[in-house]
């Protein structure tokens, strides 16, 4: 019965991740320029980076180790390329009601990691790499892209996407193990 | 007659030499081994299975803007060490094998030795 509870709402979790980490991705698409576009991708992808930092800090599981390594590294990367364009083409990245908004979620979700221990820990991050790549991934495809007039950003932001995928389907791998 | 028969002689010699150096030429064209390229790009091997014969050499060039490695699956046999954005890694192959990327576990590649 307790596991059931818990696997209600770890549903529940990962439905109101995948639905509202991008808030206005849920209901009225919010009209992005492309700075605020660049602070989404930026702001996103340090999130990813401050979960895997997180996940470094408490986990002793090996799989779950070598996976927050790839995260850290692969989003830093993303930035690093984001930061090169956005130097390129003299564009400041601009704080906005989504970059906001998710960072104010990615806090109470730290602060949920943060509390378990053990395997408890090592679960609920894996769970949340699923959801939180899923919600991304949607994001990308279904705001950012369609939202962005530059041609290059917008280049980059479809060439992410098959790194999102794979980081999905590696998440989904290692979640098979809890 | 003495004439015709060194003409015929002569004509055989340069036959045979003729088969001789054809033979070595083949036997040489079989054997010389082989440059292939695998591309790593969008987070796959491109292409994911390559056929080759045995002591060709593959070359993977990392086009991605992550970094990747090339390893042997079962047994870890072989493995790049981590090749960079813009890097590249070759092997020259002895047998077939499944490989992957240690660090992107979902991307695998074949390798198919020709007998």
């Amino acid at each position: 019965m307790k596991i059931q509870r818990q696997l209600s709402s770890l549903a529940i979790g990962i439905i109101y991740l995948a639905t509202f980490s991008f808030p206005a991705f849920s209901q009225e698409n919010p009209k992005l320029s492309d700075a605020e576009v660049a602070s989404v991708a930026v702001v996103a992808n340090q999130i990813d980076i401050n979960y895997a930092e997180l996940a470094k800090e408490k986990s002793r599981n090996k799989e779950i180790l070598k996976f927050a390594e790839t995260m850290a590294n692969d989003h830093k990367a993303v930035i690093g390329q984001a930061a090169a364009l956005v130097k390129k083409l003299g564009v400041t990245p601009k704080d906005n009601v989504v970059s906001q908004q998710l960072l104010a979620d990615a806090e109470k979700t730290k602060s949920t990691l943060s509390s378990k221990n053990g395997k408890d820990f090592d679960k609920a991050y894996i769970d949340n790499e699923v959801a939180y790549h899923k919600a991304v991934i949607s994001a990308v495809e279904g705001l950012l892209i369609p939202e962005t007039e530059n041609a290059e950003l917008k280049a980059l932001l479809q060439n992410i996407l098959p790194a999102l995928r794979t980081h999905l389907s590696h998440a989904e791998m290692v979640q098979k193990q809890f | 007659m003495n004439s015709l028969w060194i003409i015929l002689r002569n004509s055989m010699y340069l036959l045979f030499s003729m088969f001789l150096l054809n033979s070595c030429s083949s036997a040489s064209e079989k054997t010389e081994p082989k440059v292939h390229t695998v591309e790593i790009k969008e987070m796959k091997f491109q292409p994911a299975e390559i056929s080759v014969q045995k002591g060709d050499t593959i070359v993977w060039i990392n086009k991605d803007f992550v970094a990747h490695d090339v390893t042997e699956e079962t047994t870890h046999a072989w493995s790049s060490s981590v090749i960079p954005n813009g890097g590249s890694w070759s092997m020259a192959v002895t047998e077939s094998a499944d490989y992957f990327c240690t660090i992107h576990q979902v991307m695998k590649g074949k390798i198919v030795v020709e007998e």
